[in-house]
């Protein structure tokens, strides 16, 4: 066979056909049944199920409501992965339990908590609403947080923390002392030695751990229902959609939706996905 | 440039890495720190390059007291073991580095780096490898390279840490010739580290030997070989076979035989002598050890012979091919040694 190498680990061929049989399985037959479900529908009324105005202001709610988590994510998860390796102080450990809690927590819990406090109301919520100083800021109605927009990004961000922590901590770890200290020999400073030296490095974990977020946000449903208000056409996101249609038995509507969902992200998961490979290349092997 | 290095000293902890170091390194010159592992060289030369600091002590270039400076403004050029090359970067770009850091004053236009950096890469002699990744090239080469842009900043000293350690034998050999030739041609003061006696005495002017974070000797090849200042210089630069004994009236007595101590004080001693410097005979000579040959092995151009000698345990003897052949030496013969040069240190009481 021509994929067949000579290799110690033996079992190849089992590995191989187990896998592909197993991702058949838990991945592909699902979203093959997905698809065959749309084909009770004819073109014009899968068209129209998914060119319906209000069904395409929640593909840019989510879309754009992930895309922005995942990137606020990607700042502070760099940030919070530097912290864990790079420094050390009582409780490391504890924090470093922390990052993993918004995978635990059952999302409608998280979406719960999250429009309590963020509530005009709420603990956070109060601090922006009308008449307060930092509401006043942004002018006579505040700052609403809970039940907009805006809320969804926070709800996306507290559940797809964890990942680029993940992916960036041990890439972080293993960054050899020596490079920092070749730079800093050549007379970069501080700032050039992140930009040039360890960003670059970096750069494939960081794309991964932003394409998992992005991926996990998109399809996000229980702790987004709580706190964005569900809005048409203004905080209502794709996944609600679908639910929605669910409910009023429109089963070939919500596939219809969701093989559309399904769609975007697989192209914008393969794009990052060949990004991520160019990085990687670029930074060889050894 | 010249450094002085004052009083310096460094722990780590209860480990004392360096004991209160003076050393003064002159312009101009190729100087090596040898030493076993853990002996504190790589601490020092990290010190010089402001990579550590020093608990106490300064460190001065050409006079000028650097020891709270940073090392982005010592002008040191660093050469790590391990290359420490950027791996996203090309091997142009990784010598231009140094360069395209400068604040926007003093950064030299793209024309004039362009220049600068394929002068330097034809100085290391790889020029054509300019638009390759570090991942691609072979240890030997990925060194050169980091030498480049080490000189690319032109620092007032060259840093090298064991800069051959990680190269295999023969790539080291080459690479360490050629890096005495680029000192010849450079002339930039500059220190490296190595654990290698035999690469600190075939490239450096003159050799730092450390031990424990002392210096046990500071002097130029031939000296700390042929007059090594105390055992343990002796010991590491190269074999030795040591006799315990004790010296009366200028001989010291090993079984059946004595080896001159002429000017040893009567007391416990330890005889040095070296492998290379010891006569084999078939006639017994008044003074000469009495022995069994009991290995021989073949290295090449010489050949190591072990004989237990009486009243002793084995001692080494090397011989070139042709003393070898002349003298049909067979495993189980009896054989008398005597030493040519010997090395006399009191033991301590």
């Amino acid at each position: 066979m021509a994929f067949k190498q000579n290799s110690v680990l033996p079992g190849f061929g089992l590995s191989l056909g187990y896998s592909i049989f197993y991702l058949s399985l838990i991945v592909l037959l699902p979203l093959a049944a997905l698809i065959t479900k749309t084909f009770d529908l004819d073109w014009a009324h899968f068209w129209s199920a998914v060119s319906e105005p209000r069904v395409v202001a929640t593909y840019k709610v989510t879309f754009g409501a992930s895309f922005l988590a995942a990137l606020i994510n990607l700042v502070t998860g760099l940030l919070i992965a530097w912290v864990l390796v790079r420094y050390s102080f009582p409780g490391k450990r504890l924090i470093d339990a922390l990052v993993d809690l918004p995978f635990a927590l059952p999302t409608a819990v998280a979406g719960i908590a999250l429009a309590t406090l963020y509530a005009p109301n709420g603990w956070i919520g109060q601090w922006f609403a009308a008449g307060t100083p930092i509401g006043n800021l942004f002018g006579p109605e505040g700052l609403p947080l809970a039940f907009q927009p805006i809320g969804i990004v926070i709800a996306l961000t507290f559940v797809t923390l964890p990942f680029v922590v993940r992916t960036v901590q041990p890439v972080l770890a293993d960054i050899e002392q020596e490079l920092e200290e070749a730079a800093s020999s050549l007379g970069a400073s501080r700032w050039q030695i992140f930009r040039l030296v360890i960003l670059p490095t970096l750069l494939p974990a960081l794309l991964t751990g932003f394409s998992l977020a992005f991926a996990r946000a998109i399809g996000e449903y229980g702790s987004v229902i709580f706190i964005a208000g569900n809005m048409p056409f203004k905080s209502e996101i794709t996944p609600l959609m679908i639910i929605s249609k669910l409910e009023q038995y429109d089963y070939a509507g919500a596939t219809a939706i969701a093989v559309v969902m399904l769609l975007v992200s697989f192209v914008l998961l393969l794009a990052i996905n060949g990004l991520q490979w160019w990085s990687a290349r670029r930074l060889g092997r050894n | 440039m010249s450094i002085d290095i004052r009083n310096i000293s460094k722990r780590f902890g209860n480990f004392v890495a360096l004991d209160n170091i003076n050393l003064d390194v002159a312009s101009g010159e190729l100087l090596a720190l040898l030493g076993p592992s853990g002996c504190g060289k790589t601490t020092l030369l990290r010190i010089i390059a402001g990579l550590e600091t020093a608990d106490a002590g300064q460190i001065l270039f050409h006079g000028e007291d650097t020891t709270a400076k940073h090392v982005s403004e010592r002008q040191v050029g660093f050469v790590f073991q391990h290359y420490a090359l950027f791996r996203h970067m090309t091997v142009f770009e990784n010598v231009a580095f140094g360069l395209r850091v400068r604040p926007k004053e003093t950064r030299p236009s793209e024309t004039e780096i362009k220049r600068k950096v394929h002068e330097l890469l034809e100085l290391v002699q790889l020029d054509w490898l300019a638009d390759r990744y570090p991942a691609q090239l072979s240890g030997g080469q990925r060194q050169r390279i980091a030498l480049a842009r080490a000189l690319a900043v032109e620092p007032k000293v060259l840093l090298l840490d064991e800069p051959f350690g990680a190269l295999d034998t023969k790539v080291r050999k080459e690479l360490r010739r050629w890096l005495r030739r680029l000192h010849d041609e450079v002339h930039l003061t500059s220190i490296f580290v190595t654990h290698d006696q035999e690469e600190a005495l075939e490239v450096a002017d003159r050799v730092v030997v450390l031990n424990k974070g002392h210096i046990e000797q500071v002097g130029t090849p031939e000296e700390v070989y042929d007059t090594p200042a105390s055992p343990f210089v002796y010991q590491f630069l190269g074999d030795v076979n040591l006799f315990h004994s004790r010296v009366h009236e200028g001989w010291a007595e090993v079984g059946k035989g004595r080896i001159p101590a002429p000017d040893a004080p009567d007391a416990p001693a330890i005889i040095y002598v070296r492998p290379h410097e010891i006569d084999l005979s078939r006639v017994a000579s008044g003074d000469a050890l009495h022995g069994e040959i009991n290995h021989i092995r073949i290295l090449g151009a010489t050949i190591r012979l072990e004989v237990d000698v009486e009243g002793h345990d084995a001692v080494e003897v090397e011989l070139s091919r042709e003393r070898y052949s002349e003298g049909g030496w067979k495993v189980g013969e009896t054989v008398f040694l005597t030493p040519r040069t010997v090395q006399v240190y009191s033991e301590p009481q």
